[in-house]
């Protein structure tokens, strides 16, 4: 009975609003993962479902309740801060106990769930110890006992790892996809890094200016962006995105722009003749042969793989990734195709749409390959 | 349910509220209507010892502005403000780079210079009366074995020295806030800048004018605002150490009020001099208000 | 050479510093020499006969004692009535959201700069009003009016120094606002409470002005007013007496310096010029 519903939630600071008209539905025991830039609005949505933000308008609803005025305490939630927001004054020993002692939990009682979670997270030795006196990752993981302590029915993460060193981080990814599939519980996971949001999700709610990008499994994400803001946030490196002109020819399409032109196959109804932007991503750039010339600029290496970015007839530059032996000089010309199969059509702007048809969709398993 | 405020928020600003309540109340008590009242008694000739007072709008006003004793107590303020204050910033920052460097028991230096500012004007005025002493003061010795003069000098009751010695004394009450200040500023400037600045060739004099005064702008104005409000409203050190004189020449305008108020028992008129005093400082004040505000407050 | 060099400004820096402690070192010696030795030339700089008389005769002969306890009562009682509002304030503008919050700390900004001579004649008509005027009780209304901003504007600026999250972290876990101000901010709030306390403290026991205007007998006078007055009334100036009694006065002082020192340097960068 733990899903999160988020209806028509807005949140304004003065004439500032942060989020906009937010629907979102998580369901019961989904790992969701809020990303986008700073400044999307990702931390005051979570801050929204803690109880820490007021919404403007709109409902939140966690279960069957609808918790806007509930205060965060009886939402039966549990947060981990970036900042962990330890209590500096009491022992990692306190600080986990803190969440139950404040729920009336008896004395003997609580020192055994603070075992146990001690137990859990490798933290026992260190239970006397002040949060100053311990590393960063002890102390993500005394933050990470303070909200498991108690088993809420919905755990809220403001990007716990991102002051964790990359080898750390790596590690607790892993961590937390494990305690995710033994808890079952909810889990909302706000995070800047898309690596974090692919590999741990079951969805992921990308989120620009406020406003909901697009809420599918990290696969869906991929392979198919609602939208060019989308497609240009997620994957590194990043999509190639070339403006250029979509023309009808009979029932499909024709993209063109300076240095290539490339038929693009049935697009759905939203497509119009006119302005209109592609996409490839980089491992959908065939280097060796066809239609379309460039010129090495940059050739990056990094061991198993070379990422290259080519210079267009046109001015336009692409970036390709192929195996590692494969290399070029700089300044060596090359043929190339583009992968018409894997393009993506955007409709005009920044936030031009989707136009490709949902059956272009190829959803390989992210989350199970990176585990 | 959509309303523009939620419940919570609602009982949270009702908490906050109840937390301010006392403060507003005590505000409100003994600041707030003190202020408007001695605005409403400056239309008013009171007598102190009865307290009983008629209605003469603004005639303390305008008598104020034609007394000759109001601008010179003007000017006295103005000649003991910057006075001391040059003074403190001048030795303040002196003292402060010296401070910043690592000489020896450097915390009980830090000691010695800091007292001055936490003891009592009245333990200064006295320690000071006594060093002035015309007889068997120590600086009248030091001075006439040091063969500068012949004679004891009277310092706190002729003029100008008067006037010198308060703004000396004040100078050495006050200045350890500049010191104290400033070296807290000096200590968060990257060492990194003082590299750079040898590398590309400047001298001790250079960076300090290259490297030091400019990261030292900032704080200085604070500094010197803060301290031009605080000495023109100074009232202890002045009062006690000359009491205004000699006749009224070391007189400035919030000694000029307590003696209106409570020597020459006008209240009403007393409280016109309080409140031009205060239409004076407000100028300073609300620079320093934004100043502070706009640095980030909330 | 650089050894020489840094001998020579070590010299020059501790003949300034002891040139700037020498009125309170001369107040100590004066303080413990025999009125005789005053009077002779040249001045002897430290005395040749060590004498404590000036302090029992201060303690014994004088009022001094009754004006100590009056300062002390008079500044705890200023400094505890002063902390615990202001605490309470302070974290309600910092913390809490509703109108005329900014209104407020303005205001308080504003009255921590406001000159006392302002005050002093309706505050004085008030407490004549009131009947409380001659009485300790009256110094510690009188002393709220600078205390009380000071304090605020300390405390806010400390205040706004402890990190919300931590304020968040309790209200998820499970404590109501004022559970997680005892539990979590209370505490993390310590050293700036006891910072503000010893400001707010050396302010009152300082004061000199309400003291004067408001109190003008012997049992309820602090001690500014009350040493101030037997400099006055004295036939002939005592000045060992004087000293030691300036000596007395500064001892709650000279406490702090030697154990809380760190307390005052805190509360200089919170309050004074951070803002």
């Amino acid at each position: 009975m733990a899903e999160v519903i988020f209806s028509e939630v807005k949140k304004s600071f003065g004439a500032f609003t942060a989020v906009h008209g937010l629907n979102l539905h998580i369901t019961e025991g989904e790992f969701v993962s809020l990303l986008g830039p700073s400044g999307c609005g990702k931390t005051t949505t979570l801050r929204m479902l803690a109880g820490l933000e007021f919404p403007t308008s709109g409902d939140i609803q966690i279960g069957d309740r609808v918790v806007n005025d509930i205060p965060p305490g009886q939402r039966d939630i549990a947060m981990v801060f970036q900042s962990y927001a330890l209590y500096p004054h009491m022992s990692v020993a306190d600080n986990i106990a803190y969440p139950l002692k404040k729920r009336g939990v008896g004395k003997a009682d609580r020192s055994i769930a603070v075992a146990k979670t001690a137990e859990l997270l490798q933290l026992t030795e260190l239970l006397k110890r002040k949060p100053r006196q311990l590393s960063g990752g002890q102390q993500q993981r005394v933050a990470l006992g303070r909200a498991l302590v108690r088993d809420p029915k919905v755990f809220l993460l403001d990007e716990p790892l991102s002051n964790l060193d990359a080898k750390l981080r790596g590690y607790m990814r892993v961590e937390l996809v494990e305690l995710h599939r033994r808890l079952g519980r909810t889990m909302v996971y706000v995070t800047h890094d898309q690596l974090e949001a692919m590999t741990m999700s079951d969805r992921i709610a990308v989120m620009e200016g406020g406003v909901l990008q697009q809420f599918a499994p990290p696969a869906e994400v991929y392979a198919a962006p609602a939208n060019r803001f989308v497609a240009s946030f997620i994957g590194t490196p990043g999509m190639t995105l070339m403006d250029g002109a979509l023309s009808r020819q009979g029932g499909t399409w024709r993209f063109e722009a300076p240095g290539i032109s490339m038929d693009v196959g049935a697009l759905n109804d939203r497509a119009e003749p006119g302005g209109a932007c592609l996409g490839v991503r980089p491992e959908h750039v065939l280097i060796g042969q066809g239609p379309v010339n460039g010129t090495i600029q940059v050739v990056e290496k990094t061991g198993h793989e070379n990422i290259v970015i080519i210079g267009l007839e046109g001015g336009q530059r692409l970036t390709g990734r192929v195996p590692a032996p494969q290399s070029w000089s700089i300044g060596e010309n090359v043929q190339l195709s583009l992968d018409a199969e894997q393009a993506h059509i955007f409709g005009p702007g920044p936030h031009g749409p989707r136009l490709n048809l949902p059956s272009n969709v190829a959803t390989p398993d992210l989350k199970s390959a990176a585990n | 349910m959509s309303s523009s405020n939620t419940l919570l928020e609602r009982r949270y600003a009702a908490l906050g509220l109840m937390l301010i309540a006392p403060t507003v109340l005590v505000f409100c008590a003994v600041i707030i209507y003190p202020l408007v009242s001695a605005i409403y008694l400056s239309f008013f000739n009171i007598f102190t010892p009865t307290l009983e007072g008629e209605w003469v709008g603004l005639s303390n006003y305008t008598e104020l502005l034609q007394t000759g004793q109001f601008w010179s107590a003007l000017g006295n303020t103005l000649i003991w403000t910057i006075g001391t204050l040059s003074l403190q910033i001048i030795f303040g920052i002196a003292m402060a780079l010296v401070l910043h460097q690592n000489i020896w028991f450097r915390s009980l230096a830090r000691s010695l210079i800091l007292f001055p500012y936490f003891i009592s004007t009245v333990v200064a005025v006295l320690v000071w009366k006594w060093l002035f002493n015309d007889l068997y003061g120590i600086m009248n010795h030091l001075l006439i074995s040091a063969g500068i003069i012949d004679f004891p000098m009277d310092f706190l009751g002729t003029m100008p020295n008067a006037m010198v010695s308060v703004i000396l004394v004040g100078a050495w009450k006050y200045f350890p806030f500049v010191v104290i200040a400033v070296l807290a500023r000096l200590q968060s400037i990257p060492d990194a800048l003082y590299e750079a600045a040898k590398i590309d060739g400047a001298g001790p004099i250079a960076r300090f004018f290259d490297v030091t005064l400019p990261q030292l702008r900032e704080v200085l104005v604070v500094i010197i605002l803060l301290r031009a409000i605080w000495d023109f409203k100074e009232f202890d050190l002045i009062f006690l150490l000359t009491g205004g004189g000699p006749i009224n020449d070391t007189q400035t305008l919030p000694l000029l009020v307590y003696q209106e108020a409570f020597a020459l028992n006008d209240m009403g008129r007393a409280s016109a001099y309080a409140v031009v005093m205060m239409a004076i400082m407000l100028v300073f004040m609300i620079v320093y208000i934004r100043r502070t505000r706009s640095e980030g407050g909330s | 050479m650089a050894h020489l060099r840094k001998i020579l400004f070590n010299l020059m820096a501790w003949s300034i510093v002891l040139a700037v402690a020498f009125p309170l070192f001369w107040m100590l010696v004066t303080s413990v020499k025999p009125q005789f030795e005053l009077f002779r030339r040249p001045p002897t700089i430290l005395p040749e006969t060590w004498t404590f008389e000036h302090y029992w005769t201060l303690l014994a002969d004088t009022n001094f004692l009754v004006y100590f306890r009056n300062s002390v009562i008079l500044s705890s009682a200023t400094t505890l009535l002063v902390v615990a509002v202001a605490t309470l304030g302070a974290y309600s503008l910092v913390r809490f959201k509703y109108r005329g919050r900014e209104s407020l700390a303005f205001l308080v900004l504003f009255t921590y700069l406001l000159p006392s001579v302002v005050l002093i004649i309706p505050l004085y008509l008030l407490l004549v009003q009131l009947g409380v005027s001659n009485t300790i009780f009256s110094l510690v209304i009188a002393y709220t009016t600078f205390a009380l901003p000071y304090a605020l504007w300390l405390l806010r600026s400390f205040m706004a120094g402890i990190p919300e999250d931590l304020e968040s972290a309790a209200l998820c876990d499970g404590a109501t606002r004022m559970g997680a101000f005892r539990d979590i901010i209370l505490p993390q709030l310590l050293p700036g409470i006891i910072s503000t306390a010893l400001f707010t403290f050396i302010l009152s026991w300082n004061e000199y002005l309400y003291a004067l205007v408001l109190v003008n007998s012997d049992s309820s006078r602090p001690l500014t007013t009350g040493v101030m007055n037997m400099l006055i009334s004295s036939f002939n100036i005592e000045w060992s007496l004087l000293m030691a009694a300036s000596v007395m006065m500064s001892v709650p002082l000279i406490i702090v310096f030697a154990f809380l020192q760190s307390y005052l340097t805190r509360g200089f960068g919170a309050g004074g010029v951070k803002g």
